[in-house]
């Protein structure tokens, strides 16, 4: 039984009404309302749209990779394809993916009933829109870090195009990380810091990550720029410049880049676990703690991104490799706070059959198969030996971001789609796309992470048949088949649904337990 | 083989630490799940859980520190030997050195005798062989699987490596782990151990 205080901590139930709210929208209102709702509606289905445009690259380019040699693509389309894969995949799906349910989410669980600068997520939205406009259009081929001097010499014509990109996509994060930080702030203020529910902790700790770290992404846009034009030369040691400035500077967002969707996703399951087990999480001041550590760490680690160069040893090394091992800590006591959460009272049927909540549980098991590995990638000794720039670099990424946050953005979404629609989706189609999606992810990572021990380079159109790398590429790409499948029967499902699926009344994620009803309950139609 | 960092067994420790830390983490969760006992934990477990952690962290900062300070020890040495301030206990502590052009896209090698080889580094068994690799491009990475080291280096700057030849004759990959532009997948050389077959 919660407390009084621990419910104010949960902060508001993220219940809305019944509502056809997607029906009733307009083109004028998907496009340009300020209500708290439609742009995160919007800001949804973009990113399922481009989830989808990712996902279809990533189709393609491991099909080439399925067996060795060149089958389908030169190696010019292929980096092209699996540049722009990367970049829609982390700046277009997954970022503005939990952000747009944490937009959802923020006005019921802080109590604010409306979203602060609403209109700065607007502004947010439509800037990515024109980034993720250039990007494709420009056709990038230099990977999604574009270390110079070899992405200003790559590219066709349009290629200036993706630098301005970079610095678009810096300026809606910032944007997007102000929104959060006022939402989080205002409901601090009224609630007081020690019952602010941990949404709002999750809503400062992004604010604070994007704010801090997208301005020097911004900058590094900039003076890809004016270098591609020969106006500067920060980064080209060819004319004076230095790649170190670049390794610094950019790094200082792309570390935290792994943060920003991990630090919503973790603010999105403590909001649906509760929701789910009836019941307060196990420890709010661990998760607190855990928040605030990460966010400070995730700042200050990014050297170990090319702790291998000549320029990044001593001290600087030292501290890096032991700060990097302790991001550990705080990331693990999150994972044991669910766990002691789930354990503590009884699970409820309601939460067993519900798909969000199964996805809530895949999101844990592969953030401790993503986490467990960070504890080799940090260590330069065997950074030095297998890790760096092997297949054991995006096998850990792989499963942060699909295993976890990728799991939990669909969690979320499985979760408002009856309050954005009016219905629930199909519950066997849900479970299909779930199965397909853990089969799938398993198969990607377990194999990228063999990969990766069997020195497979990252970045390669075409391999040598050495058994130890094709047998498990060919693996991979099933895994990856499967997710895509995942993929197709969630968006037959979410469009079906819409209009075929059950109607519900009261609440669609009361608690059952077995053999009775809870109280909040009300039976579905 | 000894890899260069004489990992191989470090490597096994960690990779079974970190599955065996998986797989606690995997069996609580499904105990959470589906044991039909619930516990509700002291909070005073966080602090032992915390505990732990550190000891974890600790142990991972000492262990790959002494094996990576012992790896570049020689390579500290060498720099002596350039500068001519070799101490006899440092001297010929390397069985061979080969300079290495990395460029866009492939490996140029060059012997003591500043012969050229396109695409080997030809080394004989057992050997202690020291690279120095060096770019004016574009950053490059230089990994040798065989011998278990990887390292990534920007133009214009030098960087020192150093291995253990195999003692087994035969041709063994050298590959850029860095992507460097539309060659990069065909940016590859030959660690030919003597011996070999052509």
């Amino acid at each position: 039984m919660a407390s009084p205080h621990d419910a104010v901590r949960m902060g508001g139930t993220p219940h809305w009404e019944r509502e056809d709210v997607i029906g009733k929208m307009t083109l004028s209102t998907l496009l340009f309302s300020n209500h708290y709702r439609h742009i995160a509606i919007k800001g949804m289905l973009t990113s399922v749209v481009m989830l989808g445009l990712g996902g279809l690259m990533a189709m393609l380019f491991r099909t080439e990779l399925a067996v060795p040699d060149i089958q389908f693509f030169d190696a010019r389309p292929y980096m092209s394809l699996m540049t722009l894969h990367g970049m829609l995949m982390v700046f277009g799906f997954v970022i503005p993916l939990v952000i747009s349910i944490m937009y959802y989410m923020i006005p019921k669980v802080l109590g604010t009933e409306e979203l602060l600068w609403a209109r700065g997520a607007q502004w947010s939205y439509w800037t990515l829109i024109l980034a993720a406009v250039l990007l494709v259009i420009s056709r990038p081929d230099f990977t999604w870090t574009f270390y110079p001097p070899m992405s200003l010499r790559v590219g066709g014509e349009l290629v200036w195009m993706g630098y301005l990109a970079v610095t678009l996509v810096a300026i809606s994060e910032f944007i997007a990380g102000a929104v959060l930080f006022r939402n989080g702030w205002a409901a601090a203020k009224k609630t007081g810091w020690s019952k602010l529910p941990l949404m709002g902790w999750g809503a400062i700790s992004e604010g604070i990550l994007l704010v801090g770290s997208t301005p020097i992404l911004g900058l590094v846009g900039i003076y890809m720029f004016t270098d591609w034009l020969e106006v500067t030369a920060m980064f080209d040691p060819a004319r004076g410049g230095d790649v170190m400035t670049f390794m610094f500077m950019f790094w200082f967002y792309g570390h935290p880049a792994v943060y920003l969707p991990l630090m919503p996703a973790i603010a999105i399951l403590y909001t649906l676990m509760p929701r789910f087990l009836g019941r307060p999480i196990w420890s709010y001041w661990s998760a607190v703690t855990a928040f605030s550590i990460l966010t400070v760490l995730a700042f200050i680690v990014y050297p170990h991104h090319f702790q291998p160069a000549e320029t990044v040893s001593g001290p600087l090394e030292r501290a890096t490799q032991i700060l990097t091992l302790m991001i550990f800590i705080p990331s693990t006591l999150h994972v044991f706070n669910w766990i002691a959460s789930l354990w503590y009272d009884v699970i409820p049927v309601s939460a067993k059959r519900a798909v969000p909540f199964k996805f809530i549980i895949a999101s844990i098991f592969f953030l401790m198969l993503g986490g467990v590995t960070a504890y080799v990638n940090a260590q330069i000794a065997t950074d030095s030996d297998f890790v760096h720039n092997t297949y054991f670099v995006p096998a850990h990424f792989h499963a942060m971001f699909v295993g976890f946050m990728a799991n939990m953005a669909m969690a979320g979404v499985y979760y408002l789609y009856p309050y954005f629609t009016g219905r629930m989706y199909n519950q066997t189609m849900g479970n299909l796309h779930f199965w397909c999606w853990q089969i799938g992810i398993f198969t990607k990572v377990m194999m990228m992470y063999y990969l990766g021990y069997v020195y497979f380079p990252r970045w390669v159109v075409d391999y040598l048949d050495l058994p130890q790398w094709s047998t498990a590429q060919l693996t991979l790409t099933g895994g990856a088949y499967l997710i895509g499948l995942g993929f197709i029967i969630f968006v037959i499902n979410i469009m079906l649904s819409a209009n075929r699926g059950r109607e519900f009344s009261g609440d669609p994620w009361a608690i059952e337990h077995e053999g009775n009803t809870g109280a909040a309950a009300t039976p579905a139609e | 083989m000894e890899t260069a960092l004489g990992l191989s067994g470090y490597q096994a420790t960690m990779m079974i630490l970190v599955f065996f830390v998986l797989g606690l983490g995997i069996a609580a969760l499904f105990a959470a799940l589906f044991l039909p006992a619930r516990w509700k934990l002291p909070y005073s477990m966080e602090f032992v859980f915390v505990g732990l952690l550190i000891v974890l962290v600790w142990y991972g900062d000492k262990r790959s520190t002494e094996i990576f300070t012992a790896y570049q020890e020689p390579l500290a040495n060498a720099e002596g030997e350039v500068l001519e301030t070799t101490s006899a206990e440092t001297e010929g502590a390397f069985d061979r050195e080969i300079r290495v052009l990395a460029f866009q896209w492939g490996f140029a090698f060059f012997n003591d005798e500043d012969a050229i080889s396109r695409n080997a580094a030809v080394v004989k068994p057992g050997e202690k062989v020291l690279f120095r690799i060096f770019a004016n491009d574009v950053i490059h990475g230089f990994n040798i699987p065989v011998a278990g080291i990887t390292a990534e280096f920007e133009p214009g700057r030098e960087r020192a490596l150093w291995i253990r030849a195999p003692e087994k004759p035969g041709k063994y990959l050298i590959q850029c782990l860095n992507y460097c532009g539309v060659g990069h997948a065909q940016m590859k050389a030959w660690l030919v151990v003597e011996g070999a077959e052509a």
